[in-house]
């Protein structure tokens, strides 16, 4: 399967997409007027295709979850667009932003902080439709009904709290609340990062199962690179709030070019003995995103860091059909 | 002789006036040099048997039987004088969440040297060297410095050091490491794990105890492997021959729920039903109701833990 389709607009697109966050510095900073700003998220650009699911990946600071956000316009971005189907949905007035949340939806990490523990699982499924006013009251049940058999759970789960479901149907239920109003889109926020793996591994069928029958798209977040193997057609990786690299899975995996791919992939622990990691590890910490590294984020820890990189910023480019990396090495001219 | 022997273990939680059994009749070694994995799904018990051996139980649990030889002492039946002076010189422990286990009120240097001076011979001037020394070892830049930051200043992965810093500042012969590194990125885990097999293991021929349900650490560090489920260890062996060989179906099936078993994007095998809870455990062999091959006789009778070959102990009848 191609990865970019031709003649095909993408569903949706971040376009130099940035998100600054003032960060609190007390009153005497203030009125001396030094603020200082967390470039959580700086000059992304993403292309999703209908259909197709792209994986967002990055070590914690990254500005993945950020990106999700704005993405499904639950933040406003400092610089830069979010196109849906086209048209940019912070450009969207009430009525546009409506119609777009009810095809853009969203899956948190954490099924036990995200479900209203004082909801029973009906209500909190049926609540997208009460506040679409989606149908009559029976037709609302009947819906309801039919989702939680959706996501395998049954009508006997209704009328219960979320703590009392394990985390496996926890997250099922939020599944099920994000499909209420048969969105095209979903964001999924790191969905299995908390569930055991066999309940993981359910978790993971069920999406696919749904993508297949519902066509639906998927943005998955995750910092859980076998799962970004298993799931996605595209993967996009993050470093201090830009994307170094995105190309289509089996290429990323095959050939990795940016050396912080590169780093990440080799310390990932393969569930295989015969396959010991050589433990030539990257030195140091991801910097802090508040006082960024010069040039290239990654360069103080870049193991092929040249001079050049403490002090130009690598430009986003093309180095094969549908593979993007941000690196100098692949730059002309640089060294 | 093993450093660590932990014999016909069980423990017990109250609950609703009622003791439910978390660990039952657990027993393994742990010998000098290697990292043994204790590894299985929430619930099934192994953070509980780190707890117990270092007699760190919560105040609604209690070690009902069994036996934890830490050289020729039981730890299971000292008293909290001696245990005292055991933990931290002897025996250590590191956590899942890092930022816990420190105090936040006290600098970096004071924890690291309080452990030092309370089992060394060391006034506060050795302590702070030796203090110093480990940090280095530990891959934290600007010790010096750091030694006078509070741990609200320190990452989760530089916290991780501190913590195991103190854990072996006095040169353990045991370490249990409860998920060390479950919190932390992939990149800072690879680091804390390599740290663990070469500081601790590899120059200092301890025993590690692994607690974790992470199947990719267990088959990157461990050389043994202890696999839990409801309370049990289902089955025991080489970490080569448990991973291209799994014997118990359990074992068998949660290999095969992984993602990355190189088959991108099929369909990921799942275990039917969910962990039975301590209150609700099914008879004969726990693991029967969920499991594709079982028999009638699995609903009966309990299936002790039996050698099957040179390096592998399994408890199943299909074995027998």
């Amino acid at each position: 399967m191609s990865s970019t389709i031709k003649g095909q607009r993408p569903l949706l697109s971040a376009v130099g997409l940035s998100k600054y966050f003032p960060l609190e510095t007390g009153l005497l900073a203030s009125l001396r007027g030094n603020t200082t700003t967390v470039k959580a998220v700086e000059s992304v650009s993403l292309d999703v295709y209908a259909g197709q699911t792209v994986a967002v990946v990055g070590e914690s600071g990254s500005g993945k979850s950020t990106l999700g956000r704005l993405l499904l316009r639950l933040l406003q971005p400092s610089a830069g667009q979010v196109l849906y189907q086209g048209e940019d949905i912070f450009g969207m007035n009430r009525a546009e932003t409506r119609a777009f949340r009810r095809q853009a939806q969203i899956i948190l990490q954490d099924p036990y902080a995200s479900l209203n523990p004082r909801m029973r699982v009906g209500r909190i499924i049926r609540e997208p439709l009460d506040i679409y006013s989606e149908g009559s009251k029976t037709e609302r049940q009947k819906r309801v009904h039919e989702l939680l058999e959706r996501v395998g759970l049954n009508r006997n789960h209704e009328r219960a709290f979320p703590a009392e479901l394990s985390g496996g149907q926890r997250q099922r239920v939020g599944i099920a609340a994000a499909l209420a109003l048969s969105p095209r889109i979903i964001i999924a926020d790191e969905p299995t990062s908390s569930l055991d793996v066999s309940v993981q591994a359910q978790t993971l069928n069920l999406l696919a199962d749904l993508q297949r029958d519902l066509g639906l798209t998927y943005v998955f977040i995750t910092h859980d690179l076998s799962v970004v193997q298993h799931i996605s057609d595209r993967v996009a990786v993050m470093y201090l709030g830009k994307i170094v690299e995105e190309a289509p899975t089996e290429t990323l995996f095959a050939e990795p070019k940016h050396p912080y791919t590169q780093v990440l992939f080799s310390a990932i622990p393969l569930p295989d003995p015969a396959r010991r990691m050589n433990w030539d590890l990257p030195k140091g910490e991801p910097p802090s995103p508040l006082n960024p590294p010069s040039g290239c984020h990654f360069h103080p820890r870049c193991p092929q860091a040249m001079s050049a990189c403490s002090h130009t910023v690598p430009r986003f480019q093309s180095v094969a059909r549908d593979h993007g990396l941000a690196c100098l090495l692949y730059e002309d001219g640089v060294n | 002789m093993s450093l660590l022997s932990v014999r016909d273990l069980s423990t017990e939680f109250r609950s609703g006036g009622r003791w439910l059994e978390a660990v039952s009749d657990v027993a393994f070694d742990l010998q000098r040099g290697e990292i043994l994995g204790l590894v299985g799904e929430s619930g099934c018990g192994k953070s509980t048997i780190a707890y117990s051996v270092m007699r760190l139980l919560a105040r609604n649990a209690r070690i009902r039987s069994g036996e934890v030889w830490l050289d020729d002492v039981n730890l299971a039946a000292l008293d909290e004088e001696r245990l005292q002076d055991l933990r931290g010189r002897q025996i250590s422990m590191i956590f899942q969440d890092p930022t816990t286990a420190l105090d936040s009120l006290f600098t970096v240097g004071h924890q690291v040297m309080e452990t030092l001076q309370e089992h060394l011979d060391l006034d506060p001037a050795g302590a702070r060297q030796r203090a110093l020394e480990l940090l280095r070892q530990l891959g934290i830049p600007a010790a010096n410095q750091r030694l006078n930051a509070y741990p609200y200043q320190f990452s989760g992965g530089m916290s991780q050091r501190i913590a195991l810093a103190i854990a072996i500042a006095c040169h353990p012969q045991v370490l249990i490491a409860d998920e060390p590194t479950t919190a932390l990125d992939v990149t800072i885990q690879a680091q804390i794990l390599q740290l663990i097999r070469q500081l601790l293991v590899d120059e200092q021929g301890a025993g590690v105890l692994l607690i974790t349900h992470d199947l990719g650490v267990v088959a990157q560090v461990c050389d043994r492997v202890a696999v839990m489920y409801a309370g049990k260890i289902v089955e025991f062996g080489d970490v080569h021959s448990l991973f291209s060989n799994p014997l118990h179906p359990y074992t068998q099936a949660l290999l095969n729920s992984l993602p990355s078993k190189g088959i991108a994007r099929g369909r990921l095998e799942n275990i039917q039903g969910r962990v039975p809870s301590l209150a609700d455990r099914p008879s004969g062999c726990r693991f029967h109701p969920r499991c594709p091959q079982a028999k009638a006789v699995c609903r009966k009778s309990v299936p002790p833990l039996k050698q099957v070959s040179a390096s592998q102990e399994v408890a199943c009848v299909l074995y027998d």
